[in-house]
């Protein structure tokens, strides 16, 4: 099931949360409501946890990670780095990366086997993220844009991107993702895909702006539903996409 | 397409119209005209009047004119239902009427305005604008009927549906009473008033509901009788109006059991005069109440006839039966015209160039495999069971939130979240430990090591053995001759050290008054016995010089104030004699100064002299005398205190002569201090001091000045 919230007044929740298989990073709002919609979908599953980088909010923007770790961006303060330290599993790398580009959820979508990054990032980076992610890391762009992290979600069952990524692209990055890709939008038409939801394996949480025909999507894609093979509701919803677009 | 404004504003009576305008045109314009004014300002005056009140007409024609749609804008539907409703020629006419006396009022101003600029008494322009006043009131009059007509309009187009004739529509349509407002009310949310006679709906009614993740509009028709379009009235036109000009799915109602009070072959037969409406649209033969008279149960010749509706059109009409009194059938009509309606659409849209920028979103990638590597989903087993219970808001028992805990503490914004209560760590007493960030000026997290007791164990054990091999071994054997070697270098380097700082002294000594004030020698304290020290340190004899010093002193007779001072005096005197005889000595050793008994006595008086004027300085009379002289003694201590030549001591202090007591003179010296001060203030040199040194300031006598107003400013 994909869950509507939001944060502050923001759609955008994709900004202040960073949702992994084995952990979710929320942002410190003014209020738990946020917090509490993870917490109540999560809470008995994996640690959804409090945290701040760089005394930002920017929680999702600026770190990335998967079930094996978590990358944070140079610009973490120690006490933030001690604090996800104490809350995340032992289990979970952590490991901050000095990369010019710190906003490491911009510029780098992945799951739990393969991670695709901006083609300018640092060979070290690179290098790290292998490492601390264990993902295969290739450089590409998705729909012409290089921030990855920003125009795309992806998770071990299926992946969402920017909505004018063309045929030819979709199959080649759904080819280096071994998972089924649509090109599609969040929340009213935004193609902030990376943005405007968070995903993983067994959860998908998106903006209250998010139409039903595009939950309904990322429900299909993404295979929250259970039972069916990915992406057959797209097809279902050809029709009614079609309709609605055209 | 331009569509109809959600509001367009009340258009007023005619008497309104002016009473608005002409209100508008006291308030805003001057109205008293002053006596003496020049004739060119009363023409002024009236013409802007006259103008102004053109203004006012002009905005208000305007804002209505343009309020209204124009018909040949509008959307083919809209202009027709709008044509229907309020016919086009009467509703063009009003707005070409009202056009017209904007004209009008624009020609009477602009000639009126010409007039007054001939008007040659107050009494003229007057006239003039009264009567430009006039005509204009009497176009506007004249307006009577388009205005209510427009008014009604109004009032009637803001209560029309929103139909959007572009989006995805069911249009149902049929005769009166045969059951179509009942559908609409089972499908959607829309409420139309049902009622057992023809001609309830009188007018289109809207309704929206949600099929296939889209949003679908319902219009519902007023029935429609069976006969040549002329004569259809305006309910019945509108439905044609929109079967005519919306691209949607028909729906055409019948009822077998003629309960509507029609029979089965007017039905059929309306089907078939209003079949060329159909071209080119889904339509679908709904038959209605099959919970009385089902297809099945009519007699085969009628039935027949009813069939062949479906079978004359070549397949292009589906029929489907339903019941929504008892709603048998009702969503499988709606579900069969909705499907029939997208599949039409989208026939219609893959052919169209927008669908190229579409397509890529309806694609699903699927994924070829590049490896053998298996890439599997991780769902904890939790989920992936299906067991977890969901949290559900409503449930009692449900796991407590963070939020549940905010909204017992006082809500948002009061309680305040505890970050460390999720820490994993191994105990969980030390959840709460305070960890201090930066300690004695480093950083804590610098020196974090998880490993740090195991490295320390590994570094002493390595130690252990390296000190078990003998690897610290003493290596004293070899170490003499370094030591030697090292000796030397060390010494010849303390020398070459030593010199340099010499060096550096003594060029800094050399620059070391540089920049230092120079104190004339005049103000520079030297006293006799600085100046003979420094004499005999350069070799010279100072006692000729102190002898002249000492007859100096007295011919300014300072001598005779000497007065005999107590017996630290003398001991004073003591040590300068012994001084004075050690340095005689010495200077009779250092230099060889051939030495006649003259010279010898004429020193010895010198000396004696010098000794007696110190005696004078050192026993002063004054306490400021006093310290002085100490400061002479005391050479090594430098003190700055006396001149250099013999002090000038005044013979009584006049400043307290004639006063009783200290009180007094305390007094005195206020009170003087009192009266030089305003002359002070005004910085007078003294009491005669009547000097004014400028006459004329530049702040009094500069300047523009009104009336009067030059005494000050």
């Amino acid at each position: 099931m994909a869950v509507r919230c939001q944060f502050e007044n923001s759609s955008e929740i994709g900004v202040f949360a960073r949702l992994t298989n084995a952990y979710c990073l929320v942002a410190i709002g003014g209020s738990s409501n946020f917090y509490s919609t993870f917490e109540a979908e999560l809470g008995d599953i994996i640690p959804v946890v409090h945290c701040s980088i760089a005394g930002t909010r920017l929680v999702g923007r600026l770190t990335v990670g998967n079930r094996h770790g978590l990358l944070v961006p140079s610009t973490t303060t120690d006490q933030e780095l001690q604090h996800l330290r104490n809350c995340l599993p032992d289990s979970v790398a952590i490991q901050r990366v000095e990369e010019r580009l710190s906003a490491l959820g911009n510029v780098i979508a992945c799951n739990d086997y393969v991670a695709i990054v901006h083609p300018d990032l640092d060979r070290e980076t690179e290098e790290i993220i292998a490492d601390v992610l264990k993902v295969e890391v290739f450089r590409q762009t998705v729909g012409e844009n290089v921030l990855v992290g920003s125009y795309s979600a992806i998770s071990n069952q299926g992946a969402l991107t920017h909505p004018k990524t063309s045929l030819q692209d979709q199959d080649e990055l759904s080819s280096l993702l071994q998972v089924p890709l649509v090109a599609g939008t969040v929340n009213r038409g935004s193609d902030l895909i990376g943005a405007g939801l968070v995903v993983n394996d067994f959860a998908a949480f998106c903006g209250t702006d998010a139409t039903a025909t595009e939950i309904s999507v990322i429900e299909s894609v993404f295979r929250l539903t259970g039972g069916q093979r990915s992406g057959e509701v797209v097809n279902e919803l050809r029709d009614a996409l079609v309709d609605s677009y055209a | 397409m331009s569509g109809i404004k959600a509001s367009i504003a009340p258009v007023p009576t005619a008497n309104d119209f002016l009473d608005i305008v002409l209100s508008k045109t006291q308030r805003k314009t001057p109205t008293v005209v002053h006596p003496g004014w020049k004739i060119t300002r009363i023409r002024s005056f009236y013409s802007r009047k006259v103008m102004f009140t053109k203004d006012t007409f002009n905005e208000k024609l305007d804002a209505i004119l343009s309020d209204f749609p124009i018909m040949d804008n509008l959307h083919p539907f809209i202009s027709s239902l709008l044509n229907v409703l309020y016919d086009k020629n009467h509703y063009k006419l009003a707005l070409g009427q009202l056009n017209t006396a904007r004209h009008l009022i624009e020609q009477v101003a602009k000639d009126y305005v010409r007039l007054i600029k001939f008007g040659d008494s107050l009494y003229r322009c007057k006239q003039l604008k009264r009567a430009a006043m006039g005509r204009m009131a009497t176009i506007m009059r004249r307006q009577k009927d388009p205005l209510a007509y427009l008014e009604q309009v109004r009032q009637h187009m803001s209560r029309l549906p929103s139909i959007d004739p572009s989006t995805r529509t069911l249009l149902i349509c049929g005769y009166p009473n045969v059951g179509k407002s009942s559908f609409i009310n089972k499908v959607t949310r829309a409420d139309v008033d049902v009622q057992p006679y023809a001609f309830t709906t009188k007018s289109l009614f809207v309704g929206h509901m949600d099929y296939k993740y889209l949003r679908w509009q319902v219009i519902d028709t007023p029935g429609i009788l069976d006969h040549p379009l002329e004569e259809m009235n305006t309910i019945e036109m509108q439905s044609i109006t929109a079967l005519a000009h919306l691209r949607s799915a028909v729906l055409y109602f019948m009822d077998l059991s003629e309960q509507c009070g029609y029979t089965i072959e007017a039905q059929v037969q309306l089907f078939n005069s209003i079949k060329p409406l159909f071209a080119n649209k889904p339509t679908i033969l709904a038959i209605n109440k099959i919970d009385v008279m089902r297809l099945d149960q009519l007699d085969p010749e009628r039935a027949a006839l009813v069939r062949s509706i479906v079978e004359e059109s070549e397949g292009k009409v589906k029929m489907v039966e339903l019941s929504t009194y008892t709603e048998e059938g009702v969503m499988d009509v709606r579900n069969l015209a909705c499907d029939t309606l997208l599949a039409s659409r989208i026939e219609t849209k893959m052919k169209g160039t927008k669908i190229n920028s579409v397509l890529n979103r309806v694609h699903v990638a699927q994924p070829k495999a590049r490896d053998d590597v298996e890439r599997k989903p991780f769902v904890p087993e939790a989920i992936a069971s299906g067991e977890r219970k969901k949290f559900d808001l409503n449930d009692p028992e449900r796991r407590r939130t963070e939020k549940d805990e905010q909204e017992e503490n006082g809500g948002a914004g009061v309680f305040n979240i505890d970050l460390k209560r999720n820490y994993m760590l191994e105990n969980d007493e030390w959840k709460y430990d305070v960890i201090p960030e930066i300690h004695e000026g480093k950083n804590i997290a610098d020196f974090v090591d998880p490993d740090i007791l195991e490295k320390l164990e590994a570094l002493e054990r390595e130690e252990e053995k390296l000190e078990a091999e003998g690897f610290y071994g003493d290596s004293d054997d070899e170490g003499s001759m370094l030591d030697e070697e090292e000796e030397a270098i060390r010494s010849a380097a303390a020398a070459i050290r030593s010199r340099q700082e010499r060096a550096k002294a003594l060029s800094q000594d050399k620059n070391k008054n540089k920049h230092l004030s120079q104190v004339p020698r005049k103000f520079q304290n030297r006293t006799l016995s600085q100046m003979a020290e420094r004499m005999t340190a350069i070799g010279v004899d100072p006692s000729s010089v102190m002898a002249r010093a000492e007859l100096l002193a007295k011919a300014k007779g300072l001598s005779g104030k000497r007065k005999r001072g107590g017996d630290e005096d003398d001991e004073e005197q003591m040590d300068e004699v012994d001084s004075e005889e050690a340095w005689e000595d010495e200077a009779e050793e250092s230099m060889d100064v051939d030495e006649d008994e003259d010279a010898g006595s004429s020193r010895r008086k010198a000396r004696k002299s010098n000794e007696g004027s110190r005696a004078i300085v050192s026993s002063g009379v004054t306490t400021r005398l006093r310290s002085s002289t100490t400061a002479l003694t005391n050479k090594s201590g430098g003190r700055i205190s006396a001149r250099a030549g013999p002090a000038r001591v005044p013979a009584r202090d006049r400043s307290s002569m004639g006063l009783r007591n200290s009180e007094q003179r305390d007094k005195s010296i206020r009170l003087h201090e009192l009266s030089i001060r305003d002359r002070n203030r005004e910085a007078k040199a003294g009491e005669s001091d009547r000097k004014i040194k400028e006459k004329k300031p530049k702040w009094l006598f500069a300047g523009k000045r009104g009336k009067g107003t030059a005494s000050h400013r």
